[in-house]
């Protein structure tokens, strides 16, 4: 630039540069002052320029070939845009999927867009036979830029669609929650509307959890126990022809549920077309009075306050009559039993006598210690709040004793068993999967030994007692049992019951409560027309040990040698009551 | 001089715009070639995905113990099958000679 404006500068008229040095030409005076100033100004816009381009030039050279220390030597691969973030999967304890999320094509019409609606409904009704055509027809005619038409098509249902190539249909696409396992968890998991916002289950209680995470959502349930507690429930259900049934296995060491079952049961898929009492969670939402089962929780109070020991007992011939109820035994034993036997063959007069000698107080302070008198905090969003006796008076520990008049859910009863054999600890009931064997420590409820002498009591129930139905030969399972009639109206009614029994396995050390529940089950002639908790709900639980135990690797107990001390127990007790007898 | 310098600049310059818009028409197919590739990882992701519903829907346990008890023929394993490892009895002890052949006599002491 500067050398252009020197070579303007002779005023002489050139053709040609050239030569430079015969043409050399003075000015001087003013004007070459004025000269040598405009030289200056160039010189100095020069260097200036010239410095800027300088800049340029080594800013070019720095990005283009020096690396820094920040930059990375191999490119970084751009972020794939991978699957849009859907709804999180919820699996199983062992990773088998629940609930998942898939693409899926929705189809919707422009209106505005379709030439022929009445050719377009007709087509469009014989590729999707769902669709009724007079329906397409007004939705295509309406004055409107959008309608949906189907949602949720299959690939082969949006190729069909495709391949009629009419104007002015699109396919958006959607995400769509599918249950593989179908009704098998559909309480536990529940189910979504069909832009799935969760509306049941898991899927309610989880929803924001849900909504961003991308890990799957890992839940403590076992689809091999829940398959098997739902076929032995269901096969009870059929043969006493019941209306429903309920089960729970939990594992007694951590309150993690490995299964949970209420039958009947639905298709999460098609959760509209099911009725209200399939929807109906009867494990962790329906309140039920559970009859005897209570008893454990009447005698282990007695036992842990120190108001009796094994070795006590009560005269159980008399009925006991208490304002204008009469409280007898379902069947009379007669003459003094002692605590075990009043355990074994489920005395309501005995327990009674315990409660009462107990006191109102301490009953209602360790069935709160148990969780039975709060809402169960299960993460799901049906959770039935107890019914509990208001006002609690002493009639009210009467029948609270023997598991009247007090109603729960399924769930917090198998999660207070579960305190009361597994040595004493309350670990809340859960549905998600604990990390690790980090179990986290439980509240204390009743003393070590008090649970080391309900295990012997449970396990007498099965050796000896009313749940004879229930052993499983190796696997030391103890229990109770329990039969409430129902009450209907304000009216206890004596053909419709709860049939129950709790178990856990193995007695010497449980690791597993397992509960089932048969809601008016009839007798059968297999049964002499009994539909109590020993013959419908035990046998269930049996079997149910039987087929979890070598799954969840619970090793089978081989001699007698762990069950001799329940014996001695039974031989003690008979001795003293022959000797109360004699006197 | 001048001539050449600027003719030579010229050149140079055309030639790094004939290379610029190569690449650029090269980044072009790339980026191309990458939006198909994200396609098909997303598809191939969707295609996972259907598998594992499809392969939990096939584990479904009710259908397992269907097939089982038509094809396998077995049974419930019950308690009594179970053994702890030590209830084992021991494997006979069998010598065997240096050659790895059984040998024809037990090692004395092995009663």
């Amino acid at each position: 630039m500067m050398r252009r404006a020197a070579k303007r500068v002779p005023p002489l008229p050139t053709t040609d540069c050239r030569p430079r040095t015969q043409t050399r030409v003075r000015v001087e005076g003013a004007a070459a002052q004025a000269l040598e100033t405009g030289r200056t100004r160039l010189l100095v816009a020069g260097v200036v320029f010239a410095l800027a381009f300088m800049v340029i030039g080594w800013r070019l050279l720095d990005v283009a070939l020096l690396t820094r220390g920040y930059e990375p030597r191999i490119a970084a691969p751009s972020h794939a845009p991978g699957l849009a973030a859907g709804r999180a999967d919820i699996v199983d304890r062992n990773g088998i999927l629940l609930a998942s999320t898939l693409p899926a094509a929705s189809l919707y019409a422009n209106p505005h867009e379709v030439q022929n609606t009445a050719a377009t409904a007709r087509r469009l009704a014989a590729v999707l036979p769902e669709l009724s055509e007079s329906e397409v027809r007004t939705r295509l005619s309406a004055d409107r830029a959008f309608t949906w038409l189907k949602r949720d098509l299959t690939p082969r249902q949006q190729y069909e669609v495709n391949r009629l190539g009419l104007p002015g249909l699109h396919f958006r696409r959607e995400q769509r929650r599918v249950y593989p396992l179908g009704s098998l968890t559909a309480h536990v998991v529940g189910f979504t509307d069909i832009d799935t916002n969760g509306l049941a289950g898991i899927e309610k209680s989880f929803d924001d959890v849900l909504r961003g995470a991308s890990e799957p959502l890992q839940l403590s349930l076992d689809v091999r126990v829940q398959h098997i507690l739902t076929r032995e429930l269901s096969a009870a259900m059929t043969e006493f022809r019941g209306i429903g049934a309920a089960g729970l296995v939990m594992d007694a060491r951590t309150g993690e549920i490995l299964a949970m079952v209420s039958l009947p049961t639905f298709d999460p898929d098609q959760p509209g077309s099911a009725s209200e009492d399939a929807r109906f969670n009867r494990a962790s939402l329906g309140v039920y009075e559970m009859g005897s089962v209570f008893k454990i929780f009447t005698t282990a109070m007695a036992l842990d306050a120190g108001v009796v020991t094994l070795d006590d007992g009560y005269d159980v011939s008399q009925p006991i009559h208490v304002a204008r109820f009469t409280i007898t035994d379902f069947k009379p034993k007669g003459g003094w039993l002692s605590v075990p036997e009043i355990f074994m063959y489920s005395s309501n007069i005995g327990t009674v006598h315990m409660a009462v000698a107990a006191g109102t107080a301490l009953q209602r302070r360790y069935l709160e210690r148990l969780g039975l008198t709060r809402a169960s905090g299960v993460e799901l969003s049906e959770v039935g709040q107890p019914m509990l006796p208001s006002p609690w008076r002493e009639i009210n520990t009467m029948t609270v004793a023997y598991g009247h008049g007090i109603a729960v859910t399924p769930v917090q009863l198998t999660d207070a068993v579960a305190a009361v054999v597994n040595g004493g600890e309350l670990h809340p009931a859960t549905l998600l999967k604990r990390s690790g064997d980090a179990a986290a420590p439980g509240k204390r409820v009743v003393r070590r030994r008090t649970s080391l002498e309900m295990r012997q009591l449970m396990r007498l129930v099965v050796r000896h007692g009313t749940g004879r139905k229930a052993n499983a030969p190796g696997l030391m399972l103890g229990g109770k049992t329990g039969t409430a009639d129902k009450l209907v109206n304000g009216r206890y009614v004596r053909n419709a019951r709860i049939a129950s029994f709790v178990g856990a396995f193995p007695m010497n050390d449980p690791r597993y409560v397992v509960f089932a529940m048969v809601d008016e089950p009839k007798g059968t002639k297999e049964t002499y027309g009994y539909a109590t908790g020993g013959w419908v709900a035990a046998p269930v639980v049996g079997r149910v040990a039987e087929a979890i135990a070598p799954l969840l690797g619970v090793a089978p107990v081989r001699d007698e040698a762990p069950d001799a001390g329940t014996e001695q127990l039974l031989v003690r007790a008979k001795a003293r009551a022959e000797r109360i007898a004699a006197n | 001089m001048t001539r050449l310098a600027g003719f030579a600049l010229l050149l140079i310059a055309a030639a790094a715009a004939l290379a610029l818009y190569q690449i650029k028409f090269e980044v072009a197919a790339l980026e191309d070639e990458l939006d198909a590739t994200h396609r098909r990882i997303v598809a191939h992701e969707e295609a996972i995905q259907v598998l594992h519903a499809e392969w939990s829907y096939l584990n479904r346990p009710a259908r397992i113990a269907d097939l089982a008890r038509r094809h396998l023929g077995l049974q419930q394993m019950s308690a009594e099958q179970i053994l702890r490892i030590d209830r084992l009895p021991e494997r006979p002890v069998q010598a065997v000679a240096l050659d790895g052949t059984a040998a024809g006599a037990t090692l004395g002491g092995a009663e």
